[in-house]
C-alpha cells in the first residue's frame, strides 16, 4: 500500500501596523537594538499591555479576505515559558476564544484545484531577537510586542507542492489585503509544518513539527526531506517520535530539537490586564467595508475585459502586479497590449531579484506614454525595450525625451523607405524568389536588412508592407 | 502641637495661608523619620529630590501661582510604586537595587498636584503577606506597640501614616493589604473598586485584584487623596471610564436614613470577644445616629480565600516570571547558562513566601489542573460577586470588622502559613467581589491595640462610605 | 489533594526555582495543606455559572495606533545586570523553540 504525507501549517505574519500590539513603540525593522522600547514592552515591573485597535482591526480585515468567521467574543491569554528573547515570559496570544475562526482558501496545482481549510486566525505578538556573539547572546526588544497574526490551517495538503501553493496564495492574500509586508528575509512573515505520513487508508501517523524555514523553497525541500525520512523509519520499523525538528537549509536535513521538559505545559489563562473584547456586528461590517478587491474578482474584471484566463491569473497573483495594471490602463486604456508588456517585460525583471526585492520601480504614467508610442508605430520593439530599460532604472525619465535623444523614432517616411528596400530587394534575388515560393521565413532577412540599413529604424510592419509590393 | 500633629487636610490649610512652608514641612518630617528609624518603615528616603521640589512649590506660592490640590504635603509610596529615579524593591533581595526609569500613573497624579515624595514604605516582598514580616529588609514593628506587626503587606505604608513620618501614603491591596495593616495601625485606609485607580506602573502581584488606595490619620484626608489618584487611565485597560466624583462632597451628610447591612458571615466565632463587641457598638452607634439596621446574607463569604489563593497565586506566578535575571534586578553570580542563570537567580533572589505562591500558582495552571481550580475558581468568585450585588439591593454599605484579632506579635504567626492566611478572612472577600471597602479605627483593645472596622459598598460607590466612616470618627474624635 | 514529592520537582522546573531535599519535603506539606484550604470552592454550586465577562468594545475603547515616543536604549538596559551597546547580555544561548 502506498504513503499519504498529512500537512499542516502554521504561519506566523507579522502586521505593518505603525505601533506595537500592547505599547505605542514604533514597529520598525533594522533599527538599532532597543531604541523602540518602553517599559511595556521590556517587561518592566508595572509596566501594563494596551491594545493596538488597528492590530485587532488587521487580523479581522484578513479573516474577512479568507471567509472566517469573527468571533463576537475574543479572549487574549497568556502562554508562559522562559527564553531570553520573551521579556515577560509570557507571550499575550489567543487560545480559547481567537478572534477568526474556519474559512479557507482555493489552491491550484497542475490544474487540480484543491480546498484548504483554516482552523482559525489568532492575533499575539512577537518576541524579540537573539543576537548571537562569540561571548554572549545579546537581546534586542525591538521585535518584542509587535503584532502578528497566526494563521493555522487544516491538515489538508498531501505534498510540498500543495503547501508552497498554499503558502504563496496566503501570502498573496495578506499582501492584497494590505496587513503584512510579508518580506520573509526579515522574519515577517514565516512558517511552521505539521507533518506526518500513513499508509492509504489507514489512520494518521504521528506527526513531527518542523521549524526554521525561511523560504518557500526550504519549506518545499525539508516537507520531501522529511516525509520520505518518516516513510524510511516507518518501513524500518521504528516510531515516529512526536517532536519538533529543526530544518537545516545547508545540509538539507531536519534535526529533533533538544526538547525541555516543561516545554509542553505553557499554563495558558486569561491575561487579566486585557479585558474580554466585544466585537460588534456593526463593526465587523465597518471592516468588512475597507476590504480591497481580491484577487478573484480582479481576475474575473481582468477577464471581461479581453484577458484570457491564463493572463488574468498571472496578473492577479500579486496585488502589486494587479495594482500597477490597473494604473497603467489608468493612463493607456489598451488591456491586453499593457498586460503583454507586463508579463513578459516586467515580469523578466522582477524574476532577476531576489524574492524580497521583487518591487515594480516603474512609474505607471510614463510606461504607459512608452506603451502608446510602441502600440502607435513611434518606435518599435527594439526602441521599446530600449525605453524600457532605461525607465527602469530611473523613473523619472520621459519616455518621449528619450525616444528624441536616443533617436529611436520609426522610420515611417515610406519613400524613403521604398528607396532602401529597393536596393536591398535588386541585390538578393535568390531570397527574393524564395519569398515568392511562399518561404514566409525569409521576411526576416528583409527586415533584418532593412533595419540595418536604417539604424535599427526602420517600421517593421511597413517595410513588411513595401517588400511584399515591390516583389509583386 | 507639632506640624506632623496635623491631619493632611489641616496641614493643607495652613500651607495655603502660609502659616507653614514645604521646606519646613519635609524637614519635620525627616526629624520625625528619624525618631522613629527604629520601626523600620521606610525603605529609602529622598531628602534632596523633596527639598528641592518643595522650594519650587513654597516659591510658587510665594509668586501667587496657581498651585495643586495637595501642593507642600509630604507623602511615602508604598516600595512597588514606580517613581522615575528611585529605588522600588518590592522589599525583595531580587530588586534590591532596581531604579525606576519611569513613573506610576497614581505617583504621577500625586506629583503634580503637588504632594512631595519623601521616600518608600516597607512592605512584605512583592506585596505577598499579612504581617510585613515577609520584607527582605527586616520586619516592620506596629507604632503602637513596637513588639506587635504592624499588618501587612502595606505594613510599611500603614506604619510610616501612623508613626507621623508623613501625611498620608499610597498602599496596594490585593486581599487586604492596605486595610488589614490600616486596621493594626489605627489609621484610615481604603481598597477603591477594582478599576477605580490605575494600576500602570504598580508592580503586579495579581493584576484582577491589585488596587492601589490610600492610608490617611483621617476619612476627610483619605478622601482628598483618593479624589487624585482615582479615574480613567490609558495605560491601564482595566480602569474605569466611570465619573470621578468629589469624595469629599459628602462627608458632612451624616448617616440618617442610611441602611447599613451586617451579614452574619462577618461575625463568626473566629472573633475575638473584643472585636466582636467593639463592632456591635459601633453598629448600636450608627443605629442610634438614624441608621438602618439590616441583616444580608453572604452565603459563599467562607470560600472567598480559597477562591483568593487559586486566583491570586496563578496570576502571581506569572507576573513574577519577568524576575528572570535577564533585564534588571538580581543576576546570581555563578551560573553554567542561561537556563541555570534563571534559576539561580530567581531561587537566590525570592524569599520563601513569594516562592511559595509562585509554586501554588503554577500548580493551579498546570495541564490537568486548571479546569478543577482555576477555572472552577473564577466561576466562584462570580457567585461571590453576584452575592455582593444582592446584598446591596438592601442595603447601602455593609459594616464589619476588618480582621478577627488585633495585631499579633512579631513571629507568632511566621511559621505557620494557613494561620496567617486567615488572617485575611474578611478583607479577601471584597477584592474577590471587586467593591470597594474602608478600614478605619473604631476602638481598642484592653492592650490598647486598634480596632479595625470595615465598611464596604458597592462598585464604584466610596463617596457613601466616606460619608458612613467620616460620620463614626466626627462623634468620636474626643476618644482618639 | 495528594501531592507527591515528584510533583514538586515538576512545579520547581516550571517555576525556574531550586529546592533542597528538605524544602522540596516542607512543600509537599505546606501544598497539601493550602490545597485542604483550596477544596472549599467545591462547596459551591457553579453549574449556572457563565465564565463569560464583562467586555470592551473593539472598535471605540481600544488604543489608536499612533506612535508614543519611546525611551532610549540606554534607559532601557539601565538597571541591566550586563549590557552592550543598548542589548541586554546573556550567557550563549542555544536555539531552542
Amino acid at each position: 500500500m502506498s504513503w499519504k504525507t498529512v500537512i499542516g501549517l502554521e504561519v506566523h505574519s507579522e502586521l505593518n501596523t505603525n505601533t506595537k500590539c500592547f505599547c505605542g513603540c514604533k514597529n520598525e525593522f533594522g533599527d538599532k537594538p532597543n531604541t523602540n522600547c518602553c517599559p511595556v514592552c521590556t517587561a518592566m515591573p508595572g509596566a501594563l499591555p494596551v491594545l493596538n485597535r488597528d492590530a485587532v482591526e488587521r487580523a479581522i480585515l484578513m479573516g474577512l479576505a479568507v471567509g472566517c468567521k469573527i468571533n463576537n467574543y475574543s479572549v487574549f491569554e497568556r502562554k508562559n515559558y522562559f527564553y531570553p528573547d520573551l521579556s515577560k515570559a509570557y507571550q499575550i496570544s489567543q487560545l480559547e476564544y481567537p478572534l477568526c475562526l474556519g474559512g479557507g482558501l482555493e489552491i491550484e496545482v497542475d490544474g487540480v484545484k484543491k480546498f484548504i481549510r483554516l482552523d482559525r486566525i489568532h492575533l499575539e505578538e512577537d518576541a524579540g531577537k537573539l543576537i548571537h556573539t562569540p561571548h554572549g547572546t545579546l537581546v534586542d526588544y525591538n521585535r518584542g510586542g509587535v503584532p502578528l497574526i497566526e494563521i493555522v490551517s487544516k491538515p489538508d495538503m498531501n505534498s510540498a507542492e500543495e503547501a508552497v501553493a498554499y503558502l504563496e496564495k496566503l501570502r498573496s492574500t495578506l499582501l492584497y489585503v494590505g496587513v503584512s509586508d510579508c518580506k520573509m528575509q526579515e522574519g515577517s512573515i514565516r512558517f511552521d509544518v505539521n507533518i506526518s505520513v500513513n499508509r492509504e487508508g489507514e489512520p494518521l501517523g504521528t506527526r513531527t513539527e518542523l521549524k526554521n524555514l525561511n523560504s518557500f523553497k526550504a519549506v518545499m525541500r525539508a516537507i520531501k526531506y522529511e516525509s520520505t525520512r518518516q516513510i524510511e523509519e516507518l518501513e524500518a520499523g521504528r516510531p515516529i517520535i512526536q517532536e519538533t525538528r529543526r530544518w537545516d537549509d545547508e545540509k538539507g536535513k531536519t534535526y529533533a530539537m533538544r526538547s525541555k521538559e516543561d516545554s509542553q505545559d505553557y499554563r495558558y489563562f486569561p491575561d487579566p490586564d486585557l479585558i474580554p473584547l466585544n466585537v460588534t456586528n456593526e463593526y465587523i461590517d465597518s471592516i468588512r467595508a475597507k476590504l480591497p478587491k481580491l484577487a478573484p474578482q480582479r481576475k474575473k474584471e481582468y477577464m471581461e475585459m479581453g484577458l484570457t484566463e491564463q493572463d488574468a491569473t498571472l496578473i492577479t497573483n500579486e496585488r502589486e502586479y494587479a495594482d500597477f495594471f490597473e494604473k497603467v490602463l489608468s493612463y493607456f486604456n489598451e488591456p491586453k497590449f499593457v498586460c503583454n508588456w507586463i508579463t513578459a517585460e516586467v515580469f523578466k525583471k522582477l524574476n532577476a531579484l531576489e524574492e524580497d526585492d521583487r518591487k515594480i520601480n516603474l512609474n505607471p504614467e510614463s510606461l504607459a506614454q512608452m506603451l502608446k508610442l510602441y502600440k502607435d508605430g513611434e518606435i518599435n520593439q527594439a526602441g521599446a525595450r530600449k525605453i524600457f530599460d532605461i525607465l527602469w532604472e530611473n523613473g523619472d525619465a520621459d519616455p518621449n525625451e528619450l525616444v528624441e535623444k536616443l533617436g529611436l523614432k520609426q522610420m515611417n517616411d515610406t519613400g524613403a523607405l521604398r528607396a532602401v528596400l529597393e536596393k536591398i530587394v535588386n541585390d538578393n534575388p535568390k531570397a527574393v524568389a524564395e519569398l515568392k515560393g511562399g518561404n514566409e521565413k525569409t521576411m526576416a532577412f528583409f527586415v533584418g536588412q532593412a533595419m540595418k540599413a536604417t539604424q535599427g529604424k526602420a517600421n517593421p510592419k511597413l517595410v513588411n508592407e513595401i517588400v511584399r509590393e515591390l516583389i509583386k | 502641637m507639632k506640624y506632623i500633629d496635623y491631619s493632611l487636610s489641616e496641614i493643607l490649610d495652613l500651607l495655603n495661608s502660609k502659616k507653614v512652608t514645604a521646606v519646613e514641612l519635609v524637614n519635620s518630617c525627616f526629624e520625625q523619620i528619624e525618631a522613629t528609624a527604629d520601626l523600620n518603615a521606610l525603605n529609602s528616603t529622598y531628602k534632596e529630590m523633596a527639598l528641592a521640589r518643595a522650594k519650587e512649590i513654597d516659591e510658587a506660592r510665594t509668586r501667587g501661582e496657581k498651585v495643586g490640590a495637595l501642593a507642600g504635603v509630604p507623602i511615602v509610596l508604598k516600595d512597588n510604586i514606580n517613581f522615575l529615579g528611585t529605588k522600588t524593591s518590592c522589599a525583595s533581595k531580587f530588586l534590591e537595587n532596581f531604579v525606576s526609569p519611569y513613573t506610576a500613573t497614581c505617583a504621577k497624579k500625586l506629583y503634580d498636584a503637588g504632594a512631595i515624595i519623601i521616600g518608600k514604605a516597607n512592605m512584605d516582598e512583592f506585596a505577598m503577606g499579612s504581617s510585613n514580616e515577609n520584607s527582605a529588609f527586616g520586619a516592620v514593628k506596629n507604632p503602637v506597640d513596637n513588639t506587635c506587626v504592624p499588618g501587612g503587606s502595606s505594613g510599611g505604608s500603614a506604619c510610616s501614616v501612623a508613626a507621623k513620618q508623613c501625611f498620608a501614603a499610597l498602599g496596594t491591596d490585593t486581599g487586604g493589604s492596605i486595610r488589614e495593616p490600616s486596621s493594626f495601625c489605627g489609621v484610615v485606609g481604603i481598597k477603591p473598586t477594582y478599576g477605580r485607580v490605575s494600576r500602570y506602573g504598580v508592580v503586579a502581584f495579581a493584576s484582577s485584584l491589585d488596587q492601589v488606595g490610600p492610608l490617611t490619620r483621617t476619612v476627610r484626608d483619605n478622601a482628598t487623596m483618593l479624589n487624585i489618584i482615582s479615574g480613567k487611565d490609558e495605560a491601564d485597560m482595566t480602569t474605569s471610564n466611570t465619573a470621578v466624583p468629589d469624595f469629599t462632597a459628602n462627608l458632612d451628610k451624616g448617616v440618617k436614613g442610611i441602611k447599613i447591612g451586617v451579614a452574619k458571615q462577618f461575625f463568626t466565632d473566629q472573633l475575638s470577644s473584643e472585636v466582636s463587641t467593639t463592632l456591635k457598638n459601633a453598629i448600636e452607634w450608627y443605629r442610634q445616629a438614624g441608621a438602618e439596621i439590616v441583616e444580608v446574607d453572604l452565603p459563599s463569604l467562607d470560600t472567598a480565600l480559597a477562591v483568593y489563593y487559586v486566583i491570586s497565586s496563578a496570576e502571581a506566578a506569572s507576573n513574577l516570571a519577568r524576575f528572570d535575571g535577564v533585564k534588571y534586578g538580581r543576576r546570581a553570580p555563578v551560573y553554567k547558562d542561561v537556563v541555570d542563570l534563571y534559576f539561580k537567580s530567581r531561587t537566590q533572589g525570592f524569599g520563601a513566601e513569594v516562592k511559595r505562591r509562585i509554586m501554588l500558582g503554577n500548580y493551579v495552571l498546570s495541564s490537568g489542573y486548571y479546569d478543577a481550580f482555576y477555572r472552577k475558581a473564577k466561576r466562584v468568585q462570580k457567585v461571590i460577586r453576584n452575592e455582593f450585588n444582592k446584598a446591596f439591593e438592601s442595603c447601602d454599605v455593609l459594616i464589619s470588622p476588618t480582621t478577627a484579632t488585633t495585631a499579633f506579635k512579631l513571629g507568632e504567626k511566621s511559621n505557620d502559613c494557613v494561620a496567617m492566611y486567615l488572617t485575611d478572612i474578611f478583607t479577601v472577600p471584597i477584592n474577590i467581589a471587586g467593591v470597594p471597602a474602608l478600614s478605619m479605627p473604631c476602638g481598642k483593645d484592653s492592650k490598647g491595640l486598634p480596632i479595625g472596622m470595615q465598611i464596604i459598598a458597592k462598585h464604584f460607590n466610596e463617596a457613601t462610605i466616606y460619608q458612613v466612616a467620616n460620620a463614626f470618627e466626627t462623634a468620636h474624635k474626643e476618644e482618639k | 489533594m495528594s501531592i507527591t514529592i515528584d510533583d514538586v520537582k515538576k512545579l520547581a522546573i516550571l517555576s525556574r526555582l531550586e529546592f533542597t531535599d528538605d524544602e522540596i519535603k516542607k512543600f509537599v506539606s505546606d501544598l497539601e495543606a493550602t490545597l485542604k484550604q483550596v477544596e472549599a470552592i467545591n462547596k459551591v454550586d457553579v453549574s449556572n455559572v457563565d465564565l463569560i465577562e464583562d467586555t470592551i468594545d473593539a472598535d471605540t475603547d481600544l488604543r489608536r495606533d499612533v506612535v508614543i515616543p519611546s525611551l532610549k536604549a540606554s534607559e532601557i538596559v539601565s538597571n541591566a545586570p550586563e549590557k552592550e551597546d543598548g542589548a541586554f547580555l546573556v550567557p550563549v544561548t542555544v536555539v531552542e523553540d
